[in-house]
């Protein structure tokens, strides 16, 4: 009983995070149509940097978090601009590969830097539970990356919502040829999508690094979740990821407690493929279907 | 009305392809008028006001708005300069309510700060916008669409507006209401350039019109003067025509 | 030459072109007398690659399916020689004709949900599977968990068996994609391919020939598979399920030329070759790659053959469309 209680809040809390390691995927989907392939890579890349700067160059981890996120934004933008908005209008395949390439070039220049050791960014909260009852514990880990997922995820849904920015970016999605006509310079908006994108998996690699170990080749497996959580709230939707978040992290963790430790993962993988199947576009879409 | 030339189209090509889609276009668009662009399906009507709105960038000629060389602009900057379309099919922003699509409309910065101006002049012009000011574009009928497209042009408070197609499958009544309100903004000094399917409503609602068949301009002048039978005979491709 | 002597030329290519073939496919099944060994062990994998290829084009080129799951079939053939020969001590064939019935097997059963999904969900999906996979045979006792199989019945064949049975698995893979795009099932997907509004109207004989494609696909990757492996002589579940493998295919499929016959056969040359030499650069040659690979679908998106196509006006198969671009 313990145990399951357990397993139900840590599950709940994991899918925390694993929302919004899908956000910024499901944005990128939703506003150009385009599945970012390079996704999990961009933000473990993102974990390697913070690592980086908070043991090397400065004292904070936050600070260490701006310096990557400054980094991850240019990056973002130049990528998009430069490369995916050349073949974005040729169909989705051209653009899929581009970032396909992007993600073998990103896993190999960290295994070339890093070596293929575990790495995580050690923080003074992570470890120590906050909460402790007779029932279930959290740690500070887990409970920051449930509240931080949150605020991220009700700030990313105020901005695209109520700002001039926001229905900008909606606006290009919604009809890219009246988006024009009205001023908007759609590519443009592609590419500062692709970088609100970039700052939220900057939060996520923090929030990962923090949390797990990772590693060069780390990235797949959290595309992997990043879509799953996409596809299980569907494509575009902001608030659908926190519910493709909760459900992944808690079919994973009530898939561990039933099945053994060896079936976390594995549950996590038939839940999206069953959710695949029987909703191929997703529980509350409103994807842009090309 | 004047007989200043707001826009100036000169000697425009444009090729999708080996495909030439228009050739030699010459026109000229007064300030302060309505201008009919009159044409079958296929004439080149649309790729011609794509090209003025840099949709599509001509392969040969010069497109001048309000004294300026827009040719091969992108379209966001050519907005900029004061000249706008309510493009076939309305094109609304379907996930957005009628007033976001109204703020969209006003856009670009420097209009922003006008936004409450405008949309107050709008909600004049259309008062059933503004009922239907909280609700999701998606829901509105063909009619209000129409209207709703070219409000949200009004929102950029432009010089200039062109209107494509912009009766197609509305209601006769319908139509009449919204050509009321075109000549309505027109009073107030906006020029429009406007494709109607209809041949005579066409020349009635009009100061001028062009005629294009097959990518080139036939026949223009004064609506009132133009022979509305030879018209005709231009838009269905007979007599001389065909 | 310029391009009318280049169109007279082809005219006479009915009596030339089964004459080059005939030469070509002689010195290929000769090349033991006359290659070296390290020549025909490149060449079996340049031949292996090539089948890969051949499939990855078949679904993704020419039928619309790009699946990133495609490892899923080259493990299960790995995994279907090293358990037959090596646990239950029988013969390669049987190794062979395990990997094609659990392939096609697994195919028929995981189609039932993958073809619900369509475009990237597709894609992904596809991929999904490939790493459940992978997890659950690192969790499964049957395969020896983790830590796999040796293969070492590879060891009994001689390297000029193992190489003319590539040269059938290679060559035997142009030949189900020039039979398949000729027969009326491909004839009907390319219609398909080019008229989207079509699509629609035969939705059920568009399922059919799809599924047919998927399983042929499934069939030949799973042989190719099980060769691969019996070239590594070993195989384990991170090997085997390797999206590296995926990898390779898109990469050949890219450089060689998307929807065209001739592209991967260049692919597949181009990628070993490459491979052979970036050897020297363990850290980078995957970095290479992947540049090579961006670069070549931004200026050349219809890949090498399509420049060659564009360029010279070429075309050796007779069976070529282009593949649609929007």
């Amino acid at each position: 009983m313990q145990l399951l209680i357990q397993s139900i809040v840590t599950g709940i809390l994991l899918g925390g995070l694993y929302a919004i390691i899908g956000v910024g995927m499901s944005i990128i989907f939703g506003i150009m149509g385009l599945t970012n392939i390079a996704h999990g890579n961009l933000m473990i890349l993102s974990s390697f940097l913070i690592m980086v700067f908070s043991t090397q160059f400065v004292d904070s981890i936050i600070i260490a978090l701006l310096i990557t996120m400054v980094c991850m934004v240019i990056l973002g933008f130049l990528f998009q601009k430069f490369l995916v908005n050349a073949v974005i209008d040729k169909g989705d395949e051209p653009a899929l590969l581009v970032t396909f390439g992007l993600s073998i070039i990103i896993q190999n220049v960290l295994d070339l830097i890093f070596g293929a050791d575990a790495r995580s960014i050690a923080s003074d909260f992570a470890q120590v539970n906050v909460v402790s009852t007779k029932y279930f514990s959290i740690s500070g880990a887990y409970l920051a990356n449930f509240i931080v997922a949150i605020l991220v995820i009700a700030a990313l849904t105020l901005i695209i919502r109520g700002t001039y920015l926001g229905r900008a970016i909606r606006s290009a999605s919604d009809n890219t040829k009246a988006a024009e006509l009205m001023g908007v310079n759609t590519k443009l908006y592609y590419a500062i999508t692709m970088a609100i994108a970039m700052l939220t998996a900057c939060i996520a690699g923090l929030l990962v690094g923090n949390t797990f170990v990772f590693y060069p080749y780390s990235g797949t497996q959290y595309l992997i979740i990043a879509f799953g959580v996409v596809v299980i709230g569907g494509m575009g939707s902001i608030v659908g990821t926190m519910l493709g978040g909760l459900i992944l992290g808690l079919g994973q963790l009530l898939g561990a407690y039933f099945f053994g430790t060896g079936a976390q993962i594995l549950s996590g993988y038939i839940i999206m493929l069953v959710l695949l199947t029987i909703r191929p576009a997703g529980l509350l879409s409103n994807a842009k279907r090309k | 009305m004047t007989d200043e030339v707001i826009l100036r189209i000169e000697d425009v090509d444009v090729s999708y392809g080996d495909f030439r889609a228009i050739h030699d276009v010459t026109m000229d668009i007064r300030r302060g008028s309505i201008t009919s662009l009159i044409g079958a399906n296929g004439a080149g009507k649309s790729t011609l006001l794509d090209a003025v709105m840099g949709i599509n960038k001509p392969q040969k000629g010069k497109i001048i708005f309000n004294g300026e060389d827009i040719t091969g602009m992108r379209t966001s900057m050519i907005v900029r300069k004061g000249i706008t379309m309510a493009p076939e099919g309305s094109m609304i922003f379907e996930g957005m309510s009628v007033k976001e699509n109204l703020l969209m409309g006003a856009y670009i910065p420097e209009k922003r700060k006008k936004k409450e101006e405008l949309i107050e002049r709008v909600f004049t012009l259309f008062p059933v916008l503004k009922e239907k000011e909280k609700q999701l574009a998606s829901f509105l009928s063909g009619g209000q669409r129409q209207m709703l497209a070219i409000a949200r042009a009004i929102m950029s408070d432009p010089k200039m507006i062109i209107c494509d197609e912009i009766s197609l499958g509305l209601a006769p009544v319908i139509i009449g209401d919204i050509f009321e309100r075109v000549h309505e903004i027109n009073g107030s000094g906006v020029t429009f350039l406007i494709v109607d399917q209809e041949v005579h409503r066409s020349l009635e609602n009009s100061n001028y019109s062009y005629v294009m068949v097959k990518g080139g301009v036939v026949m223009s002048g004064a609506s009132a003067e133009l022979p509305e039978d030879e018209v005709k005979d231009a838009f269905f491709g007979i007599n001389k025509y065909a | 030459m310029n391009r009318t002597e280049i169109k007279e030329a082809r005219k006479t290519s009915p009596v030339i072109k089964p004459v080059i073939f005939a030469v070509i496919v002689l010195a290929l099944i000769s090349m033991p007398l006359w290659g070296s060994r390290y020549s025909l062990s490149v060449a079996v994998l340049v031949l292996l690659y090539l089948s890969l290829a051949q499939m990855w084009n078949l679904l993704s080129g020419y039928t619309g399916l790009t699946s990133l799951g495609q490892q899923a079939f080259i493990g299960i053939g790995g995994y279907a020689i090293a358990v037959t020969t090596q646990a239950y001590k029988m013969p390669l064939v049987a190794g062979f004709i395990v990997a094609g019935v659990v392939a096609v097997v697994f195919a028929l059963v995981i189609s039932a949900p993958i073809f619900k999904m369509s475009g990237v969900y597709f894609t992904i999906g596809t991929w999904i599977i490939a790493e459940a996979l992978y997890i659950f045979f690192v969790n499964w006792k049957f395969v020896n968990y983790g830590i796999g199989y040796p293969i070492t019945a590879a060891y009994r064949i001689r390297p000029e068996v193992m190489y003319w049975i590539s040269l059938v698995v290679g060559l035997g893979s142009i030949v189900i994609v020039v039979l398949v795009l000729r027969s009326r099932l491909g004839l009907g997907l390319m219609a398909i391919r080019d008229n989207a509004a079509s699509a629609e109207v035969r939705g059920v004989r568009l399922y059919r020939s799809k599924l047919i494609i998927f399983l042929i696909a499934a069939i030949w990757v799973a042989i190719t598979g099980c060769l691969l492996f019996m070239n590594q002589a070993y195989i384990i579940p991170s090997s085997a399920f390797s999206i590296d493998w995926t990898i390779a295919m898109v990469f050949m499929v890219i450089i060689g030329g998307s929807g065209t016959i001739e592209g991967p056969v260049i692919g597949a040359i181009v990628y070993i070759i490459l491979r052979q030499y970036l050897y020297n650069f363990p850290g980078i040659s995957n970095i290479i790659l992947g540049v090579i690979a961006i670069i070549i679908i931004l200026i050349a998106p219809k890949g090498i053959m399509g420049f060659i196509n564009k360029r010279f006006n070429l075309d050796i198969f007779s069976i070529r469309r282009k593949p649609k671009r929007k």
